[in-house]
């Protein structure tokens, strides 16, 4: 949908977005990860036109430029407003004709569960109901791209997965969304896209799927310590990995576990446990951000 | 595009008239009138009620955009400002409601302080008043967005605020500099004349006489146009109309106001927007 392109985005000495090259894919859920500083945000308010790159372009593969809903990080409405009343003008500066604007807030508030609360004045509202309000405005005016910018910080474990769950409709509703999250249980449950960022630039691209597949292993616990086989099952193969009482099975070396249960057995050795497991996005993230 | 304005305004023009910035606008404008106006003291002159309620409006809208600017350059717009396809739109909703919050005060203390005590005022004194109060508003407001945090980009405000002060300097001080400058080139002249270097000493000769001729050269008659709209509508509130010529004041007021406008969008479109939290 979006093509990011040679991107950089300067604060006086500090390079906050370094030359950064994105594709935003059509339909697709693009999770934004990165610590604190990153540039998440920065690439957000880019994207938005808040701010001017110093450099490189941002274009649309569509030609017009899409419709966008954004939710920013920051929970700041006018508080003063009640939430009808808030999301009746977004509603009328999104283009939706008179007699479709009332329609289309008592969705919106529907959609996320916020019906109850129409009347309630914003600064009445718990910061769950704000991130679901923000949620409604992004909704509002069925735009075609979703920024969605920590969509989830500060919920409780039920309100988080209510977002994810929302998320995943307008995913299947055929909607674009970027989001940008700490919460990597989130990110690997919506997203199928995922970019990793730090220092103003991608440090890690890839389909979610594929970046879970990543790196398969084989975990073999036993009863006692495994220093006496060591040399043995080592020479197997050198994507094992030996630790105290665990034996690691990495890659290719996948295939040899039938042998080295053998082994362990005919040792006198027990099996605890075996766990086949793959590369976790915690572990992505951090070799990404090291 | 209109909708989208429309609602903007409506709601920038809301929130500001309800929050006690709002409302000091409102007492300060009847404090205005009870200091100027007292109806227990004589009927105002037409020219009084006119120039001294047109200031009032220059005034509001000077402050009430300032205000206004300020309310709008807030982070908790960033939803809206997103959806709206240019800036521009954001910056008119912004003067729109500035400028309907003064004129609206401005047109209640006018009808109060007619009605109170008032000039009576004929039809052409009626008709000089909305082309008057307006074109000063407009232009007013205008001129408020280039000082505000919201248009303001670099050092643009400098720039304009710096420029607009020149001119006026310059204007009012142009006899004293061309005096000033007379005398140096005279002085610079005999200098030259001293040392023997003849042609350059008559040019400087002819530089002192340029500028000794003060506001009757290129410069001065530039600048007296310059400000000629703003004496034209003073002068025809004092005569209680405008000739054929004053007339056209109120629309070089409105070319003035356009110029700045479209200057302050190119700043306020070019510009990152950081709005305050």
């Amino acid at each position: 949908m979006l093509e990011i392109l040679n991107i950089t985005k300067r604060f006086h000495t500090l390079v906050a977005v370094d030359n950064l090259t994105l594709d935003v894919p059509q339909g697709e859920v693009l999770g934004v990860l990165g610590p604190n500083g990153a540039g998440k945000t920065t690439l957000f308010k880019l994207i938005v036109g808040f701010l001017k790159p110093d450099r490189g372009l941002i274009r649309s593969r569509e030609g017009a430029w899409p419709t966008i809903g954004y939710k920013p990080e920051r929970l700041l409405y006018p508080n003063h407003l009640r939430v009808h009343e808030y999301l009746n003008m977004v509603a009328a500066i999104s283009n939706l004709p008179r007699g479709r604007i009332k329609k289309a807030v008592s969705e919106s508030l529907e959609r996320v569960d916020l019906t109850y609360a129409a009347n309630k004045r914003i600064k009445e509202c718990s910061k769950g109901m704000r991130q679901r309000l923000g949620l409604a405005q992004a909704m509002i005016g069925d735009p075609q791209l979703f920024l969605l910018d920590e969509p989830s910080n500060g919920l409780d474990p039920e309100g988080q997965a209510e977002i994810c769950r929302q998320i995943d409709n307008l995913h299947q509703e055929g909607k674009t969304i970027v989001l940008a999250s700490h919460q990597l249980q989130e990110v690997t449950q919506v997203c199928t896209h995922l970019v990793i960022m730090n220092q103003g630039s991608i440090h890690y691209e890839n389909q979610m799927k594929a970046a879970l597949a990543e790196r398969p292993h084989t975990r073999i616990l036993v009863n006692r310590d495994l220093s006496t086989l060591q040399s043995l099952l080592m020479h197997l193969h050198h994507d094992i990995e030996l630790s105290d009482r665990e034996i690691v099975l990495n890659y290719d070396a996948i295939a040899l576990r039938p042998n080295v249960l053998r082994i362990l057995l005919s040792n006198g050795y027990d099996i605890i446990r075996i766990e086949q497991s793959r590369v976790t996005l915690a572990e992505i993230y951090a070799a990404a951000v090291q | 595009m209109n909708q989208r304005i429309l609602a903007v305004s409506a709601y920038l023009f809301r929130s500001f008239l309800f929050s006690l910035a709002g409302l000091l606008y409102i007492l300060l404008a009847l404090a205005y009138y009870m200091v100027l106006f007292d109806p227990r003291q004589l009927t105002p002159d037409p020219d009084y009620y006119i120039l001294v309620l047109g200031l009032l409006g220059l005034g509001l809208s000077f402050l009430v955009t300032l205000s206004i600017a300020a309310r709008a350059n807030n982070a908790s717009h960033f939803p809206l400002i997103v959806r709206l396809p240019s800036r521009i739109e954001y910056l008119t909703a912004v003067f729109f409601s500035s400028i309907l919050f003064a004129s609206i005060i401005q047109f209640v203390i006018a009808l109060i302080a007619l009605v109170a005590n008032g000039p009576n005022l004929d039809f052409r004194e009626y008709l000089l008043i909305p082309p008057f109060w307006i074109s000063g508003n407009v232009l007013f407001a205008v001129l408020s967005l280039h000082a505000t945090d919201l248009v303001t980009a670099g050092w643009s405000r400098v720039y304009v605020f710096a420029t607009i002060g020149l001119l006026l300097y310059l204007q009012s001080g142009l006899d004293v500099l061309s005096d000033w400058l007379s005398n140096l080139f005279n002085q610079f002249g005999n200098t030259l004349l001293a040392t023997g270097l003849d042609a350059l000493a008559t040019l400087a000769f002819d530089m002192a006489n340029l500028f000794s001729e003060g506001s009757s050269s290129a410069l001065g008659s530039a600048l007296s146009l310059v400000f000629w709209p703003f004496k034209a509508i003073v002068e025809a509130a004092i005569n209680g109309h405008f000739t054929p010529l004053q007339a056209l004041a109120p629309a070089f007021l409105m070319t003035y106001a356009a110029l700045l406008f479209v200057l302050a969008a190119k700043f306020f479109s070019k510009k990152d927007l950081f709005l305050s939290e």
